[in-house]
């Protein structure tokens, strides 16, 4: 089966994380470097939280762990930059294919378009988009795959769990009252 | 004696065992979805159920309580997103197996033993419930910064690959659970002066992100590849399998217990526990942990639902809630009336059976919806993944908004989700970044509050806990458990084993 | 489908016409709760919400928006429409925001629907405590100095007001403060012996007093609470706490400013149909909370002068971040 295969380097299953032990992959030692660069800025954030103090200070245990995370990371990099590369993999083929890309640069417009116009459009845009690009199907089944789940997840969390999600441009709580009213005044 | 009878209460009266039914189904389904949590349908249930009874409304808060503790493990095994964070660790085993074409088999094992799990629970709170909490009242700040340390150290087995890449990922959770301002003393930590950042980041964003939407980025790469037919054949496991796994799950349900029954934890911390501990004293797993161990399921299914029984056992003697879904249901029977606290079990003794009775049905339902019903369920991974992925993604995002009505925690999910995505291509294990953030405040905020108990004298400190029986039996075991995972341990106990040999 | 898109489309109309008061409430409220689920904020605006919609006439849907001791919730709700549907469901804190440099949005940019109900503070001790009473543990304080280790919830929270008020009174106590992140938590470790004393509200602990789990002090009103009429006042060790009592945390709901008055005047007049319910006012009472029920000036009235009281009581104190002089809190008249 295809997934001994991947098993190994994807992380599928998270007790046994991906990567090779004797391999580099593309990107890993700069992941690592970054990682590193960032420990060293949180531990002097961390710093500047109280401190040395006192032991009690707000600032004792997050400088204990970013001290942590800045050893931990060091023996990453130096362990990583020993090992070879793996001569098979790139970057846009293994680590970052192009509907990877893709599909991030349709969740960040998802994240910004939120708020102004509202979740049922930004949600219907993202699935009938994403849908029809990961399927060669018809139009038809896109939207109505798309419309279909779309009203599923807003019946269960915006009527039954009242989460109030961003309503932007559609008038929810106006619609939401409408029906009140005219399953109160059908049953009077 | 006549308020033992109320135990039968719910068993006899039609329309509460409907509740009870309802509750379960409703829970399963619930846990199942990442985003939809019990302490959210609970707290909404306080509204619902306003005008009725309490007996009802007590009946359908703990259906679905049992029901999401359990439901949890389903998305968990077959998508590898943990519904809950009680259902982290069985991911780990769960999906392999679903990659196998085992989900049923699966699904199968962790319903049988989140039933034995919560049975044993339910148990110790029908029988030793005042006892436990005497105990559980017992655990000092020092203890529970000893247990939190205990928990740190599970990054160890957690994590199969590099450690140094395992503790990386540990120490970042903790620094993670510490962004935002301090509950203790407001001061601003990481928040780089921006207002967002002073409410802190939501764990659950964190692990809908990281389990969620990393997941669903990394399914992408096999968008062409069929999806993994399952058999649904031999759901229920076999008497010989369960009875071989009846000295750890029994080991792990007495852990889910006592993690629950103490303020402050809950069903996460114990099955991360519990799943350590089998990885601990299973000698020879049939298949090896994160390669679909059956212990690997075992554990922490039976141990979250433990935790189940565990939880209600400050509630119902001392008012105390054991995790946050209790603390709700003090909030509700305080709504219809009653006064939750220590006299309850005097006052109103017949409250605390019908609540007994009530588990007891739940955790059978719990076994009849767990059992039935897979192969709808094993439906969802089989749909084709040009439609599975969008619907994680988008699910993903409401879920994240949900847990606090808050777009900014949709933010850090799909940070947390892209960094995830890179982290598991670069071999950095995701499971002690969450324990890291479930422990955070645990650690912190005890450590603080013991050092200032014992006025930041180190020396006090320490002599405060070779003094304390309790506080002595965890550091020993924080000292041996660290020591046996470093490689001394190991280099001596080869050469012993050798010489064993000889 | 035919039916939903003229529903649609009415709604539509109605949502653009529906600016005036007369039809208020024509969609649903939201309610932001300040506290997460299962607190005792959550409880009381969860059971008196309830009658208070079947006064109004309108559904209130009841959100718990935690985080920043309360002020991301008061921030989202002064940052909505000023048109009362949303309304901020929350206690005393925001009062102290300013001072204790927590945000730069109060109560003053709020209309007070209506102040529900004020708990009253009380100070108990493990039931194994070497004292029976306030001034047993003053005298404990005075031979054990740096010994007595009492419960604290974070600036502004009610045990740092209690505790600056004794500190007021009696001269600076030396005392370990031990902190916990709510008086549910702090009371857990009172009952388990983390911490000897804790300053709580009534509520919270009276449940424990009854079972004999921990023992009250002293009550930190003027006159004997009926709930606990055996507890001394605090007033009976020293008079000098008259000058500062009776003080306590409170519930209210709020709308934002800017909401029409003709709106306030309904919402008000529903909450306090609510608050009347007998059921609630049982509950209230069971928990040891004095029923308010105030709105509209008098509200308002209760509101400032609460803060003058407090927060030059934690200026004096010297536990203020910056004094209440710079936000125009004027100091009480004695």
């Amino acid at each position: 089966m295809q997934d001994q295969d991947y098993d190994n380097h994807d992380g599928t299953s998270d007790a046994t994380p991906g990567g090779y032990p004797d391999r580099r992959r593309p990107g890993e030692l700069a992941f690592a470097g970054v990682l590193l660069a960032a420990s060293l800025y949180l531990l002097y954030s961390a710093y500047g939280i109280a401190g040395f103090e006192a032991l009690s200070s707000p600032g004792a245990v997050p400088m204990a762990t970013t001290v942590v995370m800045v050893i931990s990371a060091l023996v990453v990099v130096v362990r990583t930059a020993r090992l070879h590369t793996f001569a098979k993999e790139t970057i846009s083929g293994s680590i970052l294919p192009r509907i990877v890309i893709i599909f991030t640069g349709l969740l960040i417009a998802y994240g910004v378009l939120l708020k102004p116009l509202g979740f049922l459009p930004t949600s219907a845009l993202f699935l009938v988009a994403s849908i029809r690009l990961l399927s060669d199907r018809s139009w038809g089944f896109v939207f109505a795959v798309s419309a279909g789940s779309l009203l599923c997840i807003w019946l269960i969390f915006r009527i039954v769990f009242t989460v109030l999600m961003p309503v932007g441009i559609v008038p929810e709580a106006e619609i939401i009252q409408f029906f009140r009213a005219f399953v109160h005044n059908g049953a009077a | 004696m006549d308020s033992l009878l109320a135990f039968f209460t719910v068993f006899t009266q039609p329309n509460l065992l409907l509740l009870v039914g309802i509750g379960t189904f409703a829970g399963v389904y619930i846990g199942a979805i990442p985003g939809l949590s019990v302490t959210m349908a609970v707290s909404i249930l306080i509204s619902f159920t306003f005008s009725w009874d309490v007996y009802p409304a007590i009946s359908l808060m703990i259906g679905i309580y049992m029901g999401g503790v359990y439901g949890g493990a389903r998305t968990a095994i077959l998508l590898n997103i943990p519904g809950a964070p009680s259902a982290i660790a069985t991911a780990m085993d769960g999906y392999p197996l679903a990659q196998r074409g085992e989900a049923g088999t699966a699904i199968g094992i962790t319903t049988v033993m989140s039933f034995f799990g919560g049975f044993i629970g339910i148990a110790v709170l029908a029988v030793a419930a005042p006892f436990v909490s005497d105990f559980a009242l017992k655990f000092q700040p020092r203890d529970y910064m000893l247990l939190a340390v205990l928990g740190i150290l599970l990054v160890g087995s957690l994590s199969t690959g590099s450690l140094a890449k395992g503790i990386f990922a540990g120490a970042f959770g903790i620094a993670v659970g510490t962004v935002g301002m301090d509950p203790l003393t407001f001061t601003e930590r990481f928040t780089f002066d921006i207002p967002l950042m002073r409410s802190g980041i939501s764990f659950i964003a964190v692990m809908i992100g990281m389990f969620g939407v990393s997941e669903a980025l990394l399914q992408l790469h096999h968008i062409g590849l069929p999806a993994i037919r399952q058999k649904i054949t031999r759901i229920v496991p076999s008497w010989g399998t369960l009875r071989k796994h009846l000295p750890l799950s029994l080991q792990t349900s007495a852990i889910g217990v006592m993690i629950g029954a103490l303020p402050g934890t809950g069903g996460d911390i114990a099955a991360l526990m519990a799943y350590d501990h089998a990885k601990r004293v299973t000698k020879n797993p049939e298949r090896p942990f994160g390669k679909g161990a059956i212990e690997g399921l075992v554990a922490p299914e039976t141990a979250n639902n433990a935790a189940v029984g565990g939880a209600f056992i400050p509630m119902m003697t001392l008012g105390i809630p054991g995790d946050a879904v209790t603390a709700i249901m003090i909030g509700a029977l305080f709504i219809h009336g009653l006064n939750p606290g220590p006299m309850l079990m005097i006052d109103k003794p017949d409250m605390f059976w019908f609540i007994v009775g009530a588990l007891v049905m739940a955790n059978f339902f719990m076994l009849l919806f767990g059992l039935t019903g897979i192969r709808l369920f094993v439906k969802i991974v089989e749909m084709p993944r040009a439609v599975l992925i969008p619907l994680i993604l988008l699910l993903s995002i409401v879920g994240a908004y949900a847990v606090n009505n808050s777009i900014t925690d949709v933010y850090w999910m799909l940070g947390f989700g892209f960094f995830g995505y890179f982290m598991r291509h670069y071999g950095y294990p995701l499971g002690p970044v969450i324990l890291g953030v479930i422990l955070s405040r645990l650690l912190d905020d005890n450590w603080r509050r013991a050092i200032i108990s014992e006025r930041e004298d180190l020396g006090r400190f320490s002599w405060g806990i070779l003094s304390s029986p309790l506080s002595l039996t965890l550091f020993v075991a924080v000292v041996l458990i660290f020591v046996s995972q470093t490689p001394v341990w190991s280099r001596a106990k080869s050469v012993l084993g050798r010489r064993q040999g000889q | 489908m035919k039916k939903f898109i003229i529903g649609a489309v009415s709604a539509l109309v109605m949502a653009t016409s529906a600016a005036s008061a007369a039809d208020y409430p024509s969609k649903e409220i939201q309610g932001i709760i300040q506290w997460g689920a299962g607190g005792s904020t959550d409880t009381v605006m969860r059971s008196v919400t309830p009658h208070a919609e079947k006064a109004l006439g309108g559904t209130v849907v009841m959100q718990n928006m935690t985080g920043g001791v309360g002020a991301i919730a008061l921030n989202y709700v002064a940052g909505q429409a000023a048109d009362g549907y949303t309304l901020l469901m929350g206690a005393e804190n925001p009062l102290l925001y300013k001072v204790m440099g927590l945000g730069d949005k109060d109560y003053s940019d709020f209309i007070p629907v209506s102040i529900l109900a004020r708990g009253t503070p009380i100070l108990v001790a493990n039931k194994d405590a070497p004292f029976d009473d306030y001034a047993g543990m003053m005298a404990y304080i005075k031979e054990h100095p740096g010994e007595l280790r009492l419960g604290a919830t974070g600036p502004g929270g009610l045990p740092s007001v209690i505790t600056a008020m004794m500190n007021t009174v009696e001269g600076k106590l030396d005392v370990i403060a031990v902190p916990y992140d709510g008086d549910g938590p702090a009371l857990t470790a009172l009952q388990g012996g983390a911490i000897d004393v804790m300053p709580a509200v009534l509520g919270a602990s009276i449940e424990g007093i009854r079972a004999g789990n921990m023992k009250p002090l002293a009550i930190f009103d003027v006159a004997a609470n009926e709930k606990l009429p055996d507890v001394p006042t605090i007033t009976s060790f020293n008079d000098k706490y008259n000058e500062m009592l009776p003080w306590g945390p409170f519930f209210g709901v709020f709308v934002a400013n800017g909401t029409p008055d003709d709106v306030v005047a309904k919402l008000a007049s529903a909450y306090a149909e609510g608050a009347k319910n007998p059921e609630f006012v049982a509950l209230m009472d069971n928990r040891g909370f004095t029923m308010m029920g105030v709105s509209g000036q008098e509200a308002q009235d209760f509101l400032s002068k609460w803060q003058q009281n407090t927060t030059w009581l934690l200026q004096d104190a010297g536990l203020t971040k910056a004094s209440p002089e710079k936000f125009g809190i004027a100091r009480p008249a004695k």
